[in-house]
């Protein structure tokens, strides 16, 4: 072990370091539909196969579920969350997601779900679907298009919001020596950050297993796994981890703002030195690149 | 500061023409420069202080205006609005709303013809009758209203919505025949019903009441419906009017599909 401790709460040490994150794009939406049930399987299958922008194209997920009386249409409704690098490449995966994964969806709705003065097109493609059938009906400064479909209309909006201050890459990587336990801790830090608004936490069930550091020995590979961090090289690396810590688990928060990734981290810090030692949380520690790459460093004995 | 106030001394003797009373043009002025403006629309050139009695000033944050005892000769009342708010409490001639792009005028009484014609924006709400064209477009004009909200608690005029492209007509009472006629877009809702043979050469846009005097045959039956649109119509409705919102739209109507001998994407929806 390596990074210095900053402070010991409830039993838990919290490094002295820094989640480093970095700088995106973003847009929000709101899908809706006839059962909460209908939206949020909508939302999901739209949100699939986007936990790092690296492999997948975009980093989306849940930011929370929207009620009828504030869903434009007035029923039940979930918020999802998009970030990519740049405005030019969150275009076509909020294409093809809303297209193939919301129009798709039976009684589905798509709206503007981020309401900034800053727009991306979003009609522009799933509108087309109607071949030369789609009507647009502009409510005030809001343009909705009526796509008819085999179950009515698939009702989008034309366009949504679009911020370019987005923060991708806030990191918590907890660390433990009961597999179980380290499990059961940062399931309760995920769900503590998803109360926090404006944030999502993209990886499967919101934890990743399989932190990466950049480069490869294998040419063509840009990430590999981050053996200072996997329990098993303890011995054949330069290890960060203790003799008794056994698992390593992460979350990734991306923000629609850098205040709001700050409380999520915050909010999952909070959740993990609560109870952790008990279920064999060692310590909390944070991913960086030695703070040459990331705009945003999030430094942990901040945070709590 | 009490509100800027104009109130009509005797019935004019002609047609005037109030458009230059708006708060935008007469923002900075004097008393003195108001009176001065003209307002005849005849030989005489009549001033607004020959007409009116003119109280109070105009409060910069509020922005509003009221008139008083206008009559049917009262033209342009609200021509080119642009912010703050007018009311009056008259009936008012043609013209009146027209091309306004912001901003709220309440008439008390009834208005002429061309009431919101080539309007962008803004809202417009009308305690008793209007005439013909709602939202029209004036000779020579290529489009009718563009945007905004008009509401009417009584009647509309014949051809209400003509070549409409945006925006939103609420009629509490009935619109007169061929409402919609050559519309481009844009909502026309009457919560009472639609005089004959209403969409005319209708484009694109949705004409929505309980009945229609006599339905074209240029309109296709497309069956009872469940249309997600009319929710957000009815919500967006009481967002903007509040206690002047109408009833939100029941869940299934009845669509008409047409104007079919033009580009038929319009529709006429037959609600209860």
């Amino acid at each position: 072990m390596t990074t210095p401790v900053a402070k010991t709460i409830n039993g838990i040490t919290i490094d002295d370091t820094f989640a480093e994150a970095f700088g995106m794009s973003a847009t929000g939406l709101v899908i809706t539909a006839d059962t909460a049930k209908w939206a949020m399987i909508a939302a999901q299958t739209m949100t699939g196969f986007g936990t790092s922008v690296i492999g997948c194209g975009a980093e989306c997920g849940i930011d929370r579920e929207v009620s009828t009386v504030d869903t434009p249409d007035g029923r039940p409704g979930v918020r999802v969350l998009l970030f990519g690098f740049s405005p030019d490449s969150l275009g076509p995966q909020l294409k093809n997601r809303v297209g193939q994964c919301v129009l798709t969806s039976p009684g589905s709705a798509c709206y503007n779900g981020l309401d900034v003065p800053k727009k991306i097109a979003l009609s522009s493609g799933p509108r087309f679907f109607g071949d030369g059938w789609q009507t647009a009906k502009k409510l005030g400064k809001r343009r909705y298009w009526r796509v008819p479909v085999m179950d009515g209309e698939f009702i989008i909006e034309d366009k949504a919001g679009l911020t370019t201050d987005a923060v991708g890459g806030g990191n918590l990587l907890i660390v433990g020596k009961d597999r179980a336990g380290l499990l059961e801790v940062t399931e309760a830090a995920v769900d503590a950050i998803a109360a926090v608004p404006d944030v999502i936490t993209p990886f499967p069930g919101g934890i990743v297993r399989s932190g990466s550091k950049v480069g490869s020995k294998y040419k063509g590979a840009v990430a590999s796994t981050n053996d200072a961090f996997a329990p098993v090289l303890r011995g054949a690396v330069n290890s960060e981890l203790g003799p008794d810590d056994i698992a390593v688990l992460e979350i990734v928060i991306d923000g629609i703002t850098s205040k709001a990734v700050a409380a999520a981290m915050t909010a999952g810090l909070k959740a993990i030195v609560a109870g952790g030692a008990k279920k064999g949380v060692t310590r909390v520690t944070a991913g960086n690149y030695g703070g040459k790459l990331g705009q945003h460093h999030y430094h942990l004995k901040d945070l709590i | 500061m009490s509100l800027l106030s104009f109130n009509l001394r005797n019935a004019a003797p002609a047609r005037i023409d109030l458009s230059g009373l708006t708060p935008g043009k007469l923002s900075g002025l004097s008393s003195l420069e108001i009176a001065k403006i003209i307002v005849g629309k005849d030989r005489e050139q009549h001033t607004a202080g020959d007409l009116f009695d003119i109280s109070g000033a105009l409060d910069s944050d509020t922005g509003l205006i009221e008139f008083v005892g206008t009559t049917a000769l009262s033209e342009g009342i609200g021509d080119g609005l642009a912010g703050g708010s007018i009311v009056v409490n008259g009936d008012v001639g043609a013209h009146a709303g027209r091309a306004m792009t912001k901003g709220r005028l309440d008439i008390k009484g009834s208005t002429g013809a061309y009431l919101g014609a080539g309007m962008k924006g803004g809202l417009i709400t009308v305690a008793k009758t209007a005439g013909e064209f709602v939202g029209g477009a004036l000779t020579g004009e290529k489009n009718g209203m563009a945007g905004g909200t008009i509401v009417i608690d009584g009647d509309a005029g014949e051809r209400a919505g003509d070549r409409m492209r945006r925006g939103t007509i609420l009629v509490r009472g009935s619109f007169g025949a061929q409402a919609g006629s050559r519309m481009l877009g844009g909502t026309l809702w009457s919560e009472t019903g639609f005089g004959a043979s209403p969409g005319s050469l209708l484009r694109r846009g949705t004409l929505i009441a309980p009945k229609v005097e006599s339905m074209p045959a240029t309109f296709a039956d497309c069956g009872l419906h469940d249309l997600n649109i009319l929710r957000i119509l009815s919500r967006y409705m009481i967002e903007l009017l509040g206690p002047l919102a109408p009833k939100p739209l029941p869940p299934m109507v009845r669509r008409y599909a047409g104007d079919l001998s033009t580009a038929g994407k319009g529709e006429i929806l037959l609600v209860g």
